[in-house]
C-alpha cells in the first residue's frame, strides 16, 4: 500500500515519498542498455526487409516494435543524462550540454546520408538495378541534387530508413520542457502529451517535408512514446517503483497475447463478426506515421511488464551475453548510423544474390557481428582513455560532478 | 504539395508531338500488349462537363523528375498526350507520386490524395516497392483490394500499372509472384492493368531502345523518350474508352 501512495504521489506531484540526492552517483541500470542493444541489432535486420531472419522479428507478433522501444528508451536516458544534470549543474549548463548533443547528432544525420546516397548511386551505376533508388527513395538526390541537398540539411527530405534521427533530434530538443513538466506532475504532462497528439491528429499537424504530407515518424505523436520515457526516467531517479498491481500484470500480458494472436492469425480468429474489419486493419499494419493507440498500449504493456518482472540493476548484465548487449546499447548512437549503412549494402548484397538463403544469413550475422563489435569496441576504448587521462585531482568537486554525465548511455 | 503544381497546365511547358520515327518506336508490337480499359465515368465527364481529371498516385516512378528540373514524368506527358489527342476538353493530370512508397503508404493517403480530389480516373502505381521488400503475398492483395474498392465506391475509375520490366528481375526472386497478384487482384476487381511490364519487355528486345533509355541511371523511371511513349500508350487507351460508342462532342478527337 505504500508503495501505491508513493506511486500516486509521484504521478501527482513528480516526487516520491524518498529524499533523492542527485549528487550520489548515478544508479545505472542495466536493462536500459541490454534492451536498448538489442533494439539496436533487430532495427538492423529489419532494415534489410525480405530477409528471413526478419521474417521472425517481434514486429510480427506485435503492434509496436523496435522504433518505438528505440524512442521510449530516448526518453529514459535523456533524463538520466540531461535530467541530471539540470539538477545538478542548472539549467543552462544541461541547455549547453544538451545543444552540444543535437550539433551531434545532427552531423551524425548528414554523415549517414552522404554515406548511404554514395553507396546508392555505386551500386546502381554498376548493377543497372534501378530498384535501388526506389527502395531508398533516393531519386530527388540524383534528379534535383542542390534542391534535396538543401532539403536534407533542413530536415525536410528524408530518404527511407533516414527518418529515425530527425525525430530523435527535434524530441531531444523538446527535452527540457518536457523534464520540467514532468517534474512538477507526471500525470498531467502524460495527458498534454496525449492532447497534443491527439490535436495534431485532428488538425494534420506534422512536420514539413519537401515531397510528402510530412515526416514519416510525425514528431507531434511520437512525443508521446518519448514523454513516457521521461516520465518513467523521473520515476526511476525519485526512486519509485511501481506498485505491485495484479491486475496491471494481467492486463499487460493480456494485451501482449491478444497482439500475438491477431498478428499470427489470418482472418478473424475470435469469430465476433463486429471485430473484423478492424482486425484486419491491423493485420495489415498499424500507423506508424501518426502513432496508434494500439502500439501506444503495446509499448506500454511491453514497459510496464519490464519495469515489474526483469531484474533491475546490474542484474542484467551480469552475464557475457548481457554485457556485450548492454555495450552496444551504451554506443547507440555510432552503433544505430553504422546499423543504417549496414543494412543498406546490406539490402544490395542480398539482392545482388538473388536472396540466397545462405547469404541471407551471412549477411545478418556478419553486420550483428560487426554492430555488436563497434559496441564492445568503443566501451573499451573509452575506459582506455579514461584511465589515460585520470589525474590525482580527479576528486575535485568539479571534475566528480562532471562525471555521471560523462558515464551515461548517451554518451 | 510541391509535386502536384508541376503537373498544372500553367506550370509546365508543352512536350512536342512526337516525331514519326520516335512515334513507331513507341508502337513496338503494341498488338500484343493491349490496353483497353472501360472507363465509363470518365467517359461521361468528358462528354457531359467537357473535362477530364485524373490522378496518377504511385512511388518514384511517377513522382518522376520533381518540381525543379525539366518535368518528364510519365504523369506530365500524359497531359500532354490527352491534351492534344482531346482538344476542347479540359484536361489535369495531378501527381501523386512519393518515392519509396509501398502499396500500404499509398491506401494510407489515398483519401486525402486521390479521392478528395474527385477525379474521373486514377492510374495506381505500385507495389514495386512491396515486391522488393516481399511484404507477403497475401498480405499485398488485401492492401491492393482496400485500395481499389476505395477508389471504386467514391465513383472513380481506376487503371492499375503493371510493375517495372527490370534486367536481370531474378534479384528478387517474388518479383513475378506480386505481379501475379496485381493481374489476380485487378481481375477480381475487374479493374484494367496497364501492361507496362510487357511494354518495356518488348522495347527491352527490340533493340530500337538504348538500355540507357529504359534503365538510365535513374532507372524505373524511364528517361524523357521512353517515359513519353508509356504516356502514349496510356493516353490512347484512355482515349479510345472514352471515346468509343461516344456521342458527337469528341468524335472529332484524333487518335494517331
Amino acid at each position: 500500500m505504500a508503495q501505491l501512495s508513493g506511486f500516486w504521489m509521484f504521478l501527482k506531484g513528480g516526487r516520491g515519498p524518498a529524499q533523492v540526492s542527485f549528487s550520489d552517483a548515478p544508479v545505472r541500470d542495466a536493462r536500459i542498455d541490454v534492451i536498448r542493444g538489442l533494439a539496436l541489432l533487430i532495427i538492423f535486420v529489419n532494415h534489410m526487409p525480405g530477409n528471413i531472419v526478419s521474417s521472425v522479428m517481434p514486429h510480427n507478433f506485435g503492434f509496436s516494435d523496435a522504433a518505438d522501444i528505440f524512442v521510449l528508451l530516448a526518453g529514459v536516458s535523456a533524463t538520466f543524462a540531461y535530467g541530471r544534470l539540470i539538477e545538478n549543474r542548472g539549467l543552462s549548463v544541461g541547455l549547453l550540454k544538451l545543444g552540444g548533443r543535437l550539433w551531434t547528432l545532427y552531423i551524425a544525420h548528414l554523415a549517414v546520408f552522404i554515406l548511404v546516397c554514395g553507396i546508392v548511386a555505386a551500386a546502381v551505376t554498376r548493377t543497372q538495378n534501378p530498384l535501388y533508388v526506389e527502395a531508398i527513395n533516393i531519386q530527388p538526390f540524383f534528379n534535383d541534387t542542390f534542391e534535396a541537398l538543401i532539403d536534407a540539411l533542413l530536415l525536410t527530405y528524408q530518404p527511407n530508413f533516414l527518418d529515425i534521427l530527425p525525430l530523435y533530434i527535434v524530441l531531444l530538443a523538446a527535452f527540457p520542457a518536457i523534464y520540467f513538466a514532468a517534474r512538477r506532475s507526471p500525470l498531467l504532462t502524460l495527458a498534454a502529451s496525449l492532447t497534443l497528439w491527439q490535436v495534431a491528429l485532428a488538425l494534420s499537424w506534422n512536420f514539413p517535408n519537401a515531397r510528402n504530407s510530412g515526416w514519416f515518424f510525425n514528431p507531434f505523436a511520437w512525443q508521446v512514446t518519448f514523454t513516457l520515457g521521461v516520465v518513467i526516467g523521473r520515476a526511476a531517479q525519485q526512486r519509485i517503483s511501481l506498485p505491485p498491481l495484479r491486475i496491471v500484470d494481467l492486463a499487460a500480458i493480456g494485451f501482449l497475447m491478444f497482439s500475438i494472436v491477431v498478428k499470427t492469425a489470418t482472418g478473424n480468429p475470435f469469430g465476433l463478426p463486429v471485430m473484423t474489419e478492424w482486425l484486419e486493419a491491423l493485420q495489415l499494419g498499424s500507423d506508424k506515421t501518426n502513432l496508434a493507440w494500439v502500439r501506444l498500449f503495446h509499448i506500454g504493456a511491453l514497459a510496464w511488464l519490464a519495469m515489474r518482472f526483469l531484474p533491475a540493476g546490474a542484474a542484467m548484465a551480469s552475464n557475457a551475453l548481457g554485457r556485450i548487449l548492454a555495450r552496444t546499447g551504451q554506443n547507440s548512437l555510432e552503433v544505430f548510423c553504422a546499423s543504417i549503412v549496414l543494412a543498406i549494402a546490406g539490402q544490395i548484397i542480398l539482392a545482388e544474390a538473388a536472396f540466397d538463403l545462405g547469404v541471407q544469413l551471412l549477411v545478418c550475422s556478419i553486420g550483428v557481428m560487426l554492430l555488436v563489435g563497434l559496441g564492445n569496441f568503443l566501451s573499451w576504448y573509452k575506459t582506455l582513455t579514461q584511465k589515460g587521462s585520470a589525474r590525482p585531482q580527479g576528486h575535485a568537486a568539479g571534475v566528480r560532478v562532471a562525471l555521471p554525465a560523462a558515464s551515461v548511455p548517451e554518451r | 504539395m510541391i509535386l502536384s503544381l508541376c503537373a498544372l497546365p500553367a506550370f509546365a511547358e508543352a512536350p512536342q508531338a512526337l516525331t514519326a520515327s520516335e512515334a513507331l518506336r513507341c508502337q513496338y508490337q503494341a498488338a500484343q500488349q493491349p490496353f483497353l480499359p472501360d472507363l465509363p465515368n470518365a467517359r461521361r465527364a468528358v462528354q457531359s462537363a467537357k473535362t477530364l481529371k485524373v490522378v496518377a498516385l504511385g512511388s518514384s516512378a511517377t513522382a518522376g523528375a520533381g518540381a525543379s528540373s525539366e518535368d518528364v514524368s510519365y504523369p506530365s506527358m500524359l497531359r500532354a498526350e490527352l491534351n492534344r489527342r482531346l482538344p476542347g476538353i479540359e484536361v489535369k493530370v495531378l501527381n501523386r507520386g512519393i518515392g519509396g512508397q509501398s502499396a500500404y503508404d499509398m491506401v494510407m493517403r489515398m483519401d486525402a490524395d486521390a479521392i478528395a480530389e474527385r477525379p474521373a480516373i486514377v492510374i495506381w502505381q505500385t507495389l514495386a516497392t512491396d515486391a522488393l521488400r516481399n511484404v507477403g503475398e497475401e498480405r499485398a492483395a488485401k492492401i491492393l483490394r482496400k485500395g481499389i474498392r476505395k477508389v471504386q465506391e467514391a465513383g472513380i475509375d481506376m487503371v492499375l500499372m503493371d510493375l517495372a520490366w527490370l534486367p536481370r528481375e531474378e534479384r528478387y526472386p517474388q518479383y513475378d509472384d506480386y505481379r501475379g497478384v496485381l493481374a489476380k487482384t485487378a481481375a477480381e476487381l475487374d479493374v484494367t492493368v496497364f501492361p507496362r511490364h510487357a511494354i518495356m519487355r518488348a522495347w527491352a528486345r527490340s533493340k530500337q531502345f538504348s538500355y540507357e533509355e529504359l534503365v538510365g541511371m535513374d532507372g524505373v523511371h524511364l528517361v524523357n523518350s521512353a517515359n513519353r511513349c508509356l504516356a502514349t500508350r496510356l493516353a490512347e487507351g484512355i482515349v479510345a474508352a472514352i471515346t468509343r460508342d461516344a456521342a458527337a462532342p469528341v468524335k472529332d478527337a484524333k487518335l494517331d
